[in-house]
């Protein structure tokens, strides 16, 4: 059953098809959120129009959160019960992760400039989110230039399991100690603190990021299954 | 129905996670303190080894109607709603530097009651919302 | 009103900044693993386009996959 599910031959036509789907909804979908977060959102009580970074800042923190908690999951699965495809996926979705780790890092310091008045501050929140990236580095040079494959596997999953203790120290800084960085506006337990006028272009730009990075995920999946049947060709 | 090498990969990663996670509690108890970006005013009212001539950080929310802004400095009151400390800066301060908002201060103790500042950083609040909602709110 | 929207009461710069650093970077990234995906499919038709007759059958019967990468470069062999 396992196998079957796996099966490379499903999973990319399985791809293919949602790669048709995504291309075809991801430009409306795009157009539509661009026009909610930059012109009919409304300005912040207190920043004004700076406040509209926000939505590419907040959805790439979350994906990049996301992604390597997904990474050490799969790892920790793989390590358990040695299953080929996971590795892969990992391969695929590591440069995701540093990508928009890089961006909420970079988008906000743009916005800290403004606000806070400086574009750097060593804070919890802030040294956490460097520390992330730095683990993401480091998976992605392990899993291209650490030979052979069975020793760049095992690197791969020890650094992304200690990475993710630094998960929850990101998620949990802004409460636990004193930082300049504002506490979350979006609790998983009670209320929001953002309005629901600029609630739904944030979720808006989180839906096309999220489909952004299942379309590079798919394509990089797609070449790797390629790489792999490439070297079986010849035995056919 | 798991086979013997799969119940040891999974007690290896057990030991592995709990050391690990032992490891990381522990350090983050030793470094809480260095953690900390800035202190409120109560924290530095129960000091007691306090060392003046030490760079600090002061953080805390501007006080209402506190803000006196002459020729050479700007003075305002930082609060946490328990202790109070005057603060003079001089140079400009961020667009969001504003009363009964949250603030840090980089500087140096002159005492328990007196902050000189060489910079001013606002901190904002989590709340999103449009300006329109906010005047609803005060009527 | 336009004029309105790039300017965004002094905050234009940081805002249409940040937005396009996102959109840059992801069009970088986009336009990089479509090349590296094409490259590859090329280079396995070519392979492929190497066998004989009848291992080409043996292929067209046996992988979907073949036959995707292939209606994916509108090839016929």
């Amino acid at each position: 059953m396992m196998r079957n599910l796996f099966s490379l031959n499903k999973i990319y036509i399985f791809s293919e098809k949602t790669l048709t789907f995504i291309k075809s909804v991801f430009p409306v979908l795009l157009i539509l959120g661009l026009t909610f977060a930059l012109v009919l959102s409304p300005p912040d009580y207190l920043q004004g129009d700076v406040v509209r970074i926000m939505y590419v800042h907040v959805p790439s923190a979350w994906i990049a959160l996301g992604t390597f908690s997904t990474l050490t999951v799969l790892s920790i699965i793989n390590f358990i019960f040695k299953i080929k495809i996971l590795e892969i996926v990992n391969l695929c979705i590591a440069p995701i992760g540093l990508l928009f780790t890089c961006l909420a890092i970079i988008t906000g310091s743009i916005w800290a400039e403004p606000t806070w008045g400086t574009w750097w501050a060593w804070d919890a929140r802030l040294t956490s989110m460097i520390v992330l990236m730095f683990f993401y580095v480091m998976i992605i040079y392990s899993q291209k230039h650490i030979k052979p494959k069975n020793r760049s596997l095992m690197f791969t999953s020890i650094i992304s399991i200690i990475g993710a203790i630094n998960i929850p120290i990101i998620k949990y800084s802004v409460e636990w100690w004193n930082t300049l960085h504002q506490p979350a506006s979006i609790k998983i337990t009670g209320e929001t603190s953002i309005h629901s006028s600029m609630l739904m272009p944030l979720m808006l730009m989180l839906l096309i990021l999220l489909l952004y990075s299942a379309l590079i995920f798919l394509m990089k999946y797609k070449t790797e299954i390629i790489k792999v049947k490439r070297s079986g060709v010849k035995r056919l | 129905m798991l086979t013997f090498k799969v119940k040891r990969r999974i007690i290896y990663l057990g030991i592995f996670c709990f050391t690990l996670f032992l490891c990381f509690f522990y350090v983050i108890k030793t470094l809480n303190q260095s953690l900390l970006y800035f202190k409120t005013p109560s924290e530095i009212f129960d000091d007691q080894n306090l060392d003046l001539s030490k760079e600090i950080r002061l953080g805390g929310m501007v006080k209402k109607n506190s803000i006196k802004v002459n020729k050479r400095e700007i003075q305002f009151i930082i609060t946490d709603l328990k202790k109070e400390i005057l603060v003079s800066y001089k140079g400009t301060v961020p667009n969001l530097f504003l009363e009964e908002k949250g603030v840090i201060a980089e500087g140096k103790l002159k005492d328990k009651k007196f902050f000189i500042a060489n910079r001013v950083l606002a901190k904002h609040d989590e709340n999103y919302k449009p300006p329109s909602e906010n005047q609803l709110d005060k009527k | 009103m336009i004029e309105k929207l790039f300017l965004m009461n002094g905050y234009g710069a940081y805002v249409w900044a940040s937005f396009g650093i996102v959109f840059i970077s992801c069009l970088i990234l986009f336009i990089r693993t479509y090349n590296k995906l094409k490259k590859y499919e090329k280079n396995f038709i070519k392979e492929i386009q190497e066998l004989n007759k009848e291992e080409k059958k043996v292929l067209q019967t046996r992988s979907k996959i073949f036959t995707q990468v292939l209606k994916s470069q509108k090839k016929i062999i």
